[in-house]
């Protein structure tokens, strides 16, 4: 998230960008072919950044963003044709066209990931191009309007079509700036980095994964819709081939993917490219434009595989985080601070699980499974390796839907829900193997974790640097997280989990892999996540440090719960001890208890 | 899609590398001190790269020609210079090209090409506003029914072309055999130009007016993995004939395979076609002549009689077997304009519009190039324009209707 300055450096940055355009078009171009390829350039631009909201920010990659720019196409052509509606009218309505499409296509594509859901995105232009030619819609033209040209959008000068392209372009920067700058773009970033991780904190990932896809959409389709009344011929191969959604790909990867100004400089530098180059050598020696324009983009993407844009700051700002901290925090990593929260009632049931199995397969990862912890405690989850802890955590906060039983927290039924709505209940939880986003700074990672309860951007901001001051990272607050160390990122994962104020915490092994003075600082913290009335239930290994630790065991095998009890009771159980060491350990410990 | 020519010049042009690119532009560029601009615009790389090449070698063989018997007479035996733009693989491309020859070249007096009629289409908007005259052989309604001044069809439009290819070829028949057809089964892709033609069979009342039952009507999407339940269906109901509106030759080459293989192909099921990839060498190469002997199919232009002399000409210039539509119309469009420019007297693209607007051609080169005579109506359209039929006989498609310009004797093929 950048700061207000930042912001507003780039709202004139945009500002600059648009006066230099005007400057470009008005004084220095003459011919009406270069305006044209630079409203082509503006236009590609909007299509680039429309596709860069969700695919730059969330990682979810579109093959498919042909498919709103036809729409959007298809909506002007249609309109002007049918209903005599001017593109003044239609336009802003192909942002309707192309949210809606975008809602439809998203409902279904979004239980897919990865490579998935690009292969599945792909289908859609594909197949909606076939259905335009079943409609009879193989070429459509739009009418030429003599008697009023400008209520038709249709102008004279071509000066007129870079202005509102330019208007469309400026609009999309905006839009995408404020994407980047508040919650919506965060909570994208997150899913991007670590989608589990980010559903983990709270974020509704569906919705925002489903509101960057329609806005997408809708920014998409608007372009569309201009480059009809622009080219005036539509086809359906041409707005919904493979070469539109490639071109929204190309330019956003060529200049910088998820950032602001790499689809721009995409545009900038490609759309002219391959138009200087048909221009070239077209005529002369036909094909060879695509083969050098080819290699052009090879060329440049071996040396800057991220996209010029990041090469570039990389060159000049080292793009390194901020080396001091912020001077008004000062470090007190022991001094752990008071949460503030309302007094607990202890000794009533936070959760309460009955009959929980489920399996994977043949695997019976989790049998009958019944559990109370009453507010307050402690909790300890031990069991060797493969006896379903982790999965019994999945299950409580979602991730997995058990097969059979019910889960009770606070009095209400959380069975099914998913786990942004299991965290907004108040159930924090951290992963065995740490998940942060890793190109985040710590700050971020842990506003993340702040959305659900905060209600503006800043109180989140205030909040995840109070929960980073108790758990000792304020001083590491500008880092990004992926340098940290395992402490720091074990501390900085729970500090995430802190942030809304949970009821309960669930800690995965959380001191896996720490060394003994590393462990003394967490442990300190977990206890005193007990002392500020959150009742924490903790997996672990370590037998030694966790009776140390809890009030009250609970011992995991082969997804029965064997034993539970106190501490010092549970380890001398045989059950336990067979469990983890064995029938001969079992006995041989049994023999002098008699 | 066959474009061997384009991928060798590709070859040649990475062998020579970039260096000698400057130098073949001057080459081409040479302008001559007394000349006047034309231009064509045609997709020479792409997918329809064969097609913009035959125009473009139609073209230049036309200037050549007129250049060297003396360019243009009424200007003083001005020479003729062409400038050709790569109208690319799509729409946007093509705009780009018109716009780009326009800005570069303000003094171009005409021009022709496109080739793809949505190609044409885009390409038109920019030239109509330049009131540059601008010719094509394009055969979509679309582009002469926008009330444009300076766009000039020289192609029958294809809902013309629907309406006339099955009256024509039932009189082809019935003059063959003595029995009219009252059966046929239609084949077609769903793209632009085949769903327009059987647009107007279907819902334009084609089949009816002329008495035909379509026992088979079948579309499919392109491209065609199996003909076979579309032929299957053909040798069920045995049909009189087949029309068959593929635009993609793949699909062409399934279709008649399959009617081999099922015993309806060499004359067994006449065949009828639309347009002129029909007539492509290419289809020769891939299909052979013996599964092509007897197909007929209408199209804009052909080969005709007295033009030997230039068919024998295009054959040794370019090593092509046969002339077809697209080098036809390309150094028919050039004919025109040349025509035009004698007729205005001045190198001027008005007094050029204007004198395309007055021709009334019968005889001379221009005529020599299509069928019918010279001379477009408000629209832009060629009137009194007869449909032409061209049969392949032995491995060559020869013009046989209409009989005053054709070059063989058409047959039905008979059961």
């Amino acid at each position: 998230m950048r700061t207000r300055a930042e912001a507003n450096r780039q709202r004139w940055a945009i500002l600059g960008v648009a006066a230099a355009v005007l400057v470009l078009s008005f004084v220095l171009l003459k011919s009406a072919y270069y305006q044209l390829v630079l409203t082509q350039v503006l236009l590609w631009a909007v299509l680039s950044l429309a596709w860069n909201i969700l695919c730059g920010y969330s990682g979810y990659f579109s093959f498919g963003h042909a498919g709103f720019w036809g729409l959007g196409a298809y909506t002007v052509a249609l309109g002007m044709m049918y209903f005599d509606l001017s593109p003044w009218i239609s336009i802003p309505f192909c942002a309707l066209v192309g949210a809606a499409a975008g809602a439809i296509i998203g409902y279904p594509t979004f239980r897919l990931r990865g490579h998935y859901f690009a292969l599945a995105m792909l289908a859609y232009p594909l197949a909606t191009l076939y259905v335009f030619q079943w409609l009879g819609y193989q070429e459509l033209t739009l009418p030429m309007k003599r008697e009023a040209p400008l209520l038709y959008m249709q102008f004279e000068d071509p000066r007129g079509y870079v202005v509102l392209a330019l208007g469309l372009l400026v609009v999309a920067l905006l839009i995408s700036l404020k994407v980047e700058n508040s919650r919506f773009g965060m909570s994208l970033m997150a899913i991007k980095q670590n989608e589990p991780a980010a559903e983990a904190a709270g974020i509704n990932t569906w919705r925002w994964k489903m509101l960057a896809l329609m806005l997408s959409g809708a920014l998409a389709a608007v372009a569309g819709g201009l480059y009809a009344v622009i080219l005036l011929v539509v086809t359906p191969e041409t707005v919904f081939g493979m070469l539109v959604s490639a071109q929204a790909l190309i330019l956003a990867l060529f200049g910088g993917v998820g950032s602001l100004w790499g689809p721009v400089i995409g545009a900038v530098v490609l759309v002219p490219l391959a138009e200087g180059l048909n221009a070239e050598l077209g005529d002369v020696l036909p094909g060879i434009q695509g083969v050098v324009y080819g290699v052009a983009i090879i060329a440049i993407i071996l040396l800057a595989p991220e996209g010029v844009y990041w090469r570039v700051l990389d060159r000049f700002s080292k793009r390194a985080p901020a080396a001091e901290p912020p001077s008004q925090m000062p470090a007190r990593a022991t001094n752990i601070a008071p949460l503030p929260r309302a007094p607990v009632s202890t000794g009533a049931d936070l959760l309460v699980l009955r009959d929980i199995g489920i399996s994977f397969g043949g695997l019976r990862a989790l049998d009958g499974i019944d559990l109370t912890l009453p507010e307050g405690g402690l909790y300890g989850i031990i069991g060797p390796n493969g006896a379903g802890k982790t999965t019994l955590f999945n299950v409580i906060n979602g991730f997995l839907a058990s097969d059979s039983g019910a889960i009770t927290f606070a009095g209400e039924a959380i069975t099914g829900l998913r786990p942004n709505q299991v965290c907004r209940r108040g159930v924090g939880r951290t992963f065995q193997v740490v998940r942060a986003f890793p190109r985040m700074s710590v700050l971020e990672n842990v506003i993340v974790g702040a959305f659900i309860r905060a209600p503006t951007d800043a109180v989140a901001r205030d909040m995840a640097l109070a929960a980073l001051d108790r758990v000792g990272l304020a001083d590491q607050a500008e880092k990004i997280a992926g340098g940290l160390t395992t402490r720091e990122l074990r501390l900085m994962e729970l500090a995430r989990a802190l942030v809304p104020h949970p009821r309960l915490m669930l800690l995965d092994e959380t001191l896996a892999g720490l060394g003994h003075d590393d462990l003394g600082g967490i442990l300190g913290v977990i206890r005193q996540l007990r002392a500020d009335g959150i009742t924490v239930l903790i997996i672990e290994h370590t037998m030694h440090a966790m009776v140390q630790l809890v009030d009250h065991f609970t011992v995991l095998d082969h997804g029965r719960l064997i034993a539970t009890g106190r501490p010092q009771d549970v380890v001398r159980d045989s059950r336990v001890i067979e469990a983890y060491l064995g029938k001969k350990w079992s006995d041989r410990v049994a023999v002098p208890a008699k | 899609m066959q474009n061997s020519p384009t991928r060798r010049s590709v070859t040649a042009g990475l062998a020579l590398g970039a260096v000698s690119l400057p130098a073949l532009r001057v080459g081409t560029a040479s302008a001559q001190a007394k000349s006047v601009k034309i231009a064509m615009i045609a997709p020479l790389s792409g997918p329809w790269a064969r097609q913009g090449q035959l125009l473009r070698q139609g073209a230049d063989m036309a200037v050549e020609e007129f250049n060297s018997q003396g360019g243009i007479k009424s200007l003083g035996g001005a020479k003729l210079e062409i400038i050709y733009a790569d109208a690319g693989d799509n729409t946007e491309k093509a705009k780009n090209a018109a716009q780009r020859l326009l800005s570069d070249h303000p003094d171009l007096v005409g021009g022709s090409g496109a080739w793809l009629s949505s190609f044409t289409l885009a390409v038109t908007e920019v030239t109509e506003r330049a009131q540059l005259p601008w010719l094509t052989l394009s055969y979509s309604d679309a582009i002469t029914n926008r009330g444009f001044k300076f766009v000039f069809q020289t192609s029958p439009t294809a809902e013309w072309q629907a309406a006339e290819t099955l009256p024509t070829a039932l009189k082809l028949a019935e003059h063959a055999t003595g029995k009219r057809p009252k059966t046929i089964g239609v084949i077609q892709d769903n793209t632009a130009s085949p769903v327009s033609f059987g647009k107007h069979l279907r819902e334009g009342g084609g089949l009816e007016k002329v008495g035909l039952k379509a026992t088979v009507d079948q579309i499919f999407t392109p491209p065609l993995s199996d003909a076979t339940p579309l032929v299957d269906k053909l040798r069920s109901a045995k049909p009189d004939f087949l029309l068959l509106l593929t635009s993609a030759m793949p699909d062409c080459k399934l279709v008649l395979e399959k009617l081999d293989e099922f015993k309806l192909a060499k004359g067994k099921m006449p065949l009828v076609g639309n347009g002129a990839p029909f007539g492509s060498p290419e289809l020769l190469n891939t299909i052979g002549p013996e599964l092509l002997e007897g197909m007929l199919f209408s199209v804009a232009n052909w080969p005709l009689k007295g033009q030997e002399e230039f068919i024998e000409r295009f054959k040794k210039r370019t090593g092509e077997p046969f002339a077809t539509q697209d080098a036809l119309c390309g150094y028919g469009d050039v004919a025109i304009l040349k025509e035009a420019l004698e007729a205005a007297g001045a190198a001027d693209k008005l007094k050029v519009a204007e004198a395309i607007r007055q021709m009334n051609l019968t005889t001379g080169p221009a005529a020599q190039f299509f069928p019918g005579p010279i001379k477009f109506d408000e629209k832009g359209r060629r009137q009194d324009v007869p449909m032409i039929f061209a049969q392949w006989q032995k491995g060559v498609p020869l013009t046989v209707f209409p009989e005053d310009r054709a070059l063989a004797k058409p047959f039905w093929p008979s059961v």
